[in-house]
């Protein structure tokens, strides 16, 4: 009996050990972070000195301020734009490479290529080529004789320019699309095939809806990613012109770098609140499908 | 036999859509690489072409600049050190939360892997001020341990998902011959595991080089910068010297060129591993 407690304790002991590094790891840089910054959310704090309580002042500040309104109508559109026209994209493309086209295997490495490469690295070729002097501009030229044009410098293009980089990511979801549309019995094909039904029918009526869960997961993913956007538009633009592509990320950047630190933490909160928004918002339209199974990456 | 009208437009815009995509994915690399080459009066004249003849100068130059060899030093420090803690402390918390059986591990994985539903970068603020309190600001270890915690929830749902796929059959002969805790970890299940954590460490590596945001938070200078930093603010040495600079990009970005040509099978199979159950 005593034996049992003893090798009982030790195992306990053994597991504790090996769950103890990244727990705490997970413990200082989630949970923690996490709780920090709700509270300060709720005090005037600028970094030194004492936290003192001011309520939802900050909260009140945050939601009148129009920069942060435009920020968040940004974070809005990004959001759209992932979920409703990167994801669609890589869907159709998921189904266009399932039928193995030739080069396919090919064609699927280089598509998530760009997702390995840096942003800065990246931001900084973009940055070139929406040059007012650069390529886009010269094929523009050449092809339709269109007059050069400020992409990233007129406030009207900017957040169009920086959004539309982003579809050379899209081999990450639709790696994802692809797997699953791999996974669909082929004797469902098989069958349509038999009752002539045309490969577009059967896309509509077979791939489509056997991808419904991960089509739902990448979506809420692409969505969550829009609301916490912040890397390349930083890098291309600043947030500028005139805040025409700020984000929620960088008006927390701009406000941590102005010492404004608990003001910060309120705009934190918010990016949090909205993530969280989306996802449970898409579960609840959509029914719940299983993030956590695929969010690898 | 003739083939359909519609069959014919399909295949025609099917092949439109893959080869734009082609070219967007790989037509900015192309430029970048080229550009590298050239002179800067020829990117001046035409932001295309062809170089005349190859600026190999171009690398020398970028590599003469004072400060690239430490930043990229200073970045496979912190891609290295990482790889090898995330690896280390998530196989081991792995292990448990794939092959012992307690009450409450089921909780623990669902919020270690919930992580991932969570912006990091909303935590700038908490980020700074605990490594500026715990004076590790401007430090190469202040970037390990953030980029370390950071992956925590993908390598774990990673090499878990890997671990929960061995054969129990495997682990319950080695009990029987004796193999106590420790060794069913470091001599059955570890070495099974290899693939997966290999796919964990690859997506923590590409992580760690890659990083920019929390770098240009915790860091100050040259001697505890990244090599991403280091192409954006240092990029105002090569004001007048594009084609330089843009070597200096091609010099970070091999390492994630190269890794992908080898491990591009890893990180594709990482991507599925959810995915297949979708």
């Amino acid at each position: 009996m005593q034996a049992v407690g003893t090798r009982n304790r030790w195992i306990w002991s053994a597991r504790i050990l090996f769950l103890l590094p990244v727990s705490l790891l997970f413990f200082f840089f989630f949970i923690y972070p996490f709780f920090f910054t709700v509270f300060t959310s709720f005090t005037s704090w600028r970094g030194i000195g004492s936290m003192k309580f001011n309520g939802v002042k900050n909260y009140a500040k945050l939601i009148a301020d129009p920069t942060f309104q435009k920020a968040l109508g940004n974070n809005i559109v990004w959001a759209l734009s992932q979920g409703l026209i990167q994801v669609p994209l890589a869907c159709l493309v998921a189904m266009i490479l399932v039928r193995k086209p030739f080069g396919w295997r090919g064609l699927r490495t280089i598509y998530y290529l760009p997702n390995v490469i840096s942003t800065v690295a990246l931001a900084m070729v973009w940055v070139a080529i929406y040059n007012v002097d650069g390529p886009l501009n010269a094929i523009l030229a050449d092809l339709f004789g269109m007059e050069k044009h400020n992409w990233l410098g007129n406030p009207d293009t900017a957040l169009f320019a920086v959004i539309f980089q982003t579809v050379i990511y899209i081999g990450y979801f639709m790696i994802v699309l692809l797997a699953s549309a791999m996974n669909i019995p082929r004797s469902l094909y098989e069958a349509a095939e038999i009752d002539g039904a045309s490969t577009l029918v059967q896309e509509i009526n077979i791939t489509l809806p056997m991808l419904r869960g991960t089509l739902i997961t990448t979506m809420t993913l692409a969505m969550a990613y829009g609301m916490r956007h912040f890397e390349a538009t930083f890098l291309m633009t600043g947030g500028g012109p005139a805040y025409a592509t700020t984000t929620m990320g960088i008006d927390l950047y701009l406000k941590m770098d102005a010492l404004r630190y608990s003001e910060a933490s309120t705009s934190g909160v918010f990016l949090i609140i909205m993530g969280t928004l989306v996802i449970t918002l898409l579960r609840k339209l959509f029914g719940s499908s299983d993030p956590m199974s695929e969010m690898a990456q | 036999m003739k083939k359909p009208l519609a069959s014919i437009i399909g295949n025609t815009l099917k092949w439109i859509l893959l080869i734009s995509l082609l070219s967007l994915a790989l037509l900015p690399l192309l430029w970048l690489l080229v550009s590298s080459l050239r002179t800067n009066l020829e990117l001046q004249t035409d932001p295309f072409g062809w170089p005349q003849k190859f600026q190999w100068v171009n690398y020398a130059n970028a590599l003469a600049m004072a400060s690239l060899p430490r930043l990229l030093l200073n970045s496979v420090v912190v891609a290295v050190v990482t790889v090898v803690l995330n690896s280390l402390v998530t196989s081991m918390g792995s292990f448990i939360l794939a092959r012992e059986h307690f009450k409450g591990r089921d909780i623990l994985y669902t919020i270690l892997t919930a992580g991932v539903l969570v912006p990091v970068i909303s935590f700038m603020v908490p980020y700074f001020s605990m490594i500026t309190r715990s004076g590790l600001y401007n430090t190469l270890l202040a970037l390990i341990l953030v980029y370390t915690a950071v992956n925590i929830p993908v390598s774990i749902f990673l090499v878990t998902a890997f671990m929960k796929s061995i054969p129990k059959e495997l682990e319950e002969a080695a009990i029987m011959d004796g193999c106590g805790f420790f060794k069913r970890f470091s001599m059955i299940i570890l070495p099974l595991s290899r693939s997966g954590i290999v796919t964990a460490a690859t997506f923590c590596f590409i992580y760690s080089w890659n990083e920019f945001v929390m770098a240009m938070l915790l860091t100050s200078s040259i001697e505890s910068r990244t090599i991403q930093l280091g192409i954006k603010f240092f990029s105002s040495q090569f004001i007048t010297d594009y084609s330089s600079m843009y070597a200096a990009v091609i010099i970070t970005i091999i390492p994630s060129i190269l890794g992908y040509v080898f491990l591009h099978d890893k990180i594709i199979g990482g991507l599925t591993t959810g995915g297949v159950k979708g």
